[in-house]
């Protein structure tokens, strides 16, 4: 099955992304698909590269890794400039696009799970 | 054509959600996206009128829903039993809606492909 993600939380205050994380991975280890992973709102701020929590685990990194399996990892343009969230400061394996991505992960998604407040 | 439901839990003002909400009906919209939108708990005074909150530099969010019928978002959805909880009447909305009990909009819920809560 392919399964669209949407992280809508930031980084640390909320669980959403690692719950997201786990899910994924989970969904990927039955065999299923992950057709792409969104963030939006707060959750932008789970794709700066310069998180770098002491001796916690990394969300940023966590995310990066599943854009390193080829998942499409992508943050709301729109919500990265209002946060201050520029290009050379997201990780190498999450882009910034606009609602676009979220439509087509939708279209292509045999299910879609919010992961939020 | 997928179906996608927005769903509006919280109030207009205090966070970003119902914003980010009405930004995604208008940003899925264009993407051939079915789009409806239903209006939960607080998120029933996202449509409540005479919404003023200009001293927090802030734009009425309520006036923008009854111009998403020009981009062809028309499928509007209200809890009755959130609004009664709130004293609040479909009379007290910026636009006409479909007033559902908790089983309707379970039911128009259960009918939409992808259901994305803020």
């Amino acid at each position: 099955m392919k399964i669209g993600v949407l992280i809508m939380e930031g980084p640390y205050q909320h669980q959403a992304v690692d719950s997201a994380y786990h899910f994924a991975k989970a969904a990927l280890a039955r065999g299923h698909e992950i057709a792409g992973i969104f963030l939006y709102t707060d959750g932008v701020n789970n794709a700066n590269k310069f998180i770098r929590p002491p001796g916690e685990r990394n969300v940023n990194g966590m995310l990066d890794e599943l854009g390193a399996l080829g998942i499409p990892v992508i943050a709301c343009s729109a919500c990265a400039r209002f946060r201050g969230l520029q290009k050379d400061m997201v990780s190498a394996n999450i882009r910034a696009s606009g609602l676009g991505s979220l439509a087509e992960f939708i279209t292509a998604a045999d299910r879609f799970v919010t992961f939020g407040d | 054509m997928k179906k996608v439901a927005i769903v509006m839990r919280k109030a207009p003002y205090g966070s970003v959600y119902s914003a980010e909400g009405y930004r995604s009906i208008m940003g899925l919209g264009v993407f051939e996206m079915d789009v409806a939108v239903a209006f939960v708990d607080d998120g029933v005074y996202v449509l409540l009128k005479g919404q003023n909150p200009a001293k927090l530099d802030m734009k009425p969010l309520g006036d923008g829903f009854p111009m998403l019928s020009d981009f062809d978002v028309k499928q509007f959805y209200v809890h009755a039993e959130s609004l009664a909880e709130r004293g609040l009447t479909a009379d007290d909305l910026v636009m006409g809606v479909e007033v559902l009990d908790s089983a309707g909009i379970s039911a128009a819920l259960a009918g939409c492909d992808v259901v994305l809560p803020f």
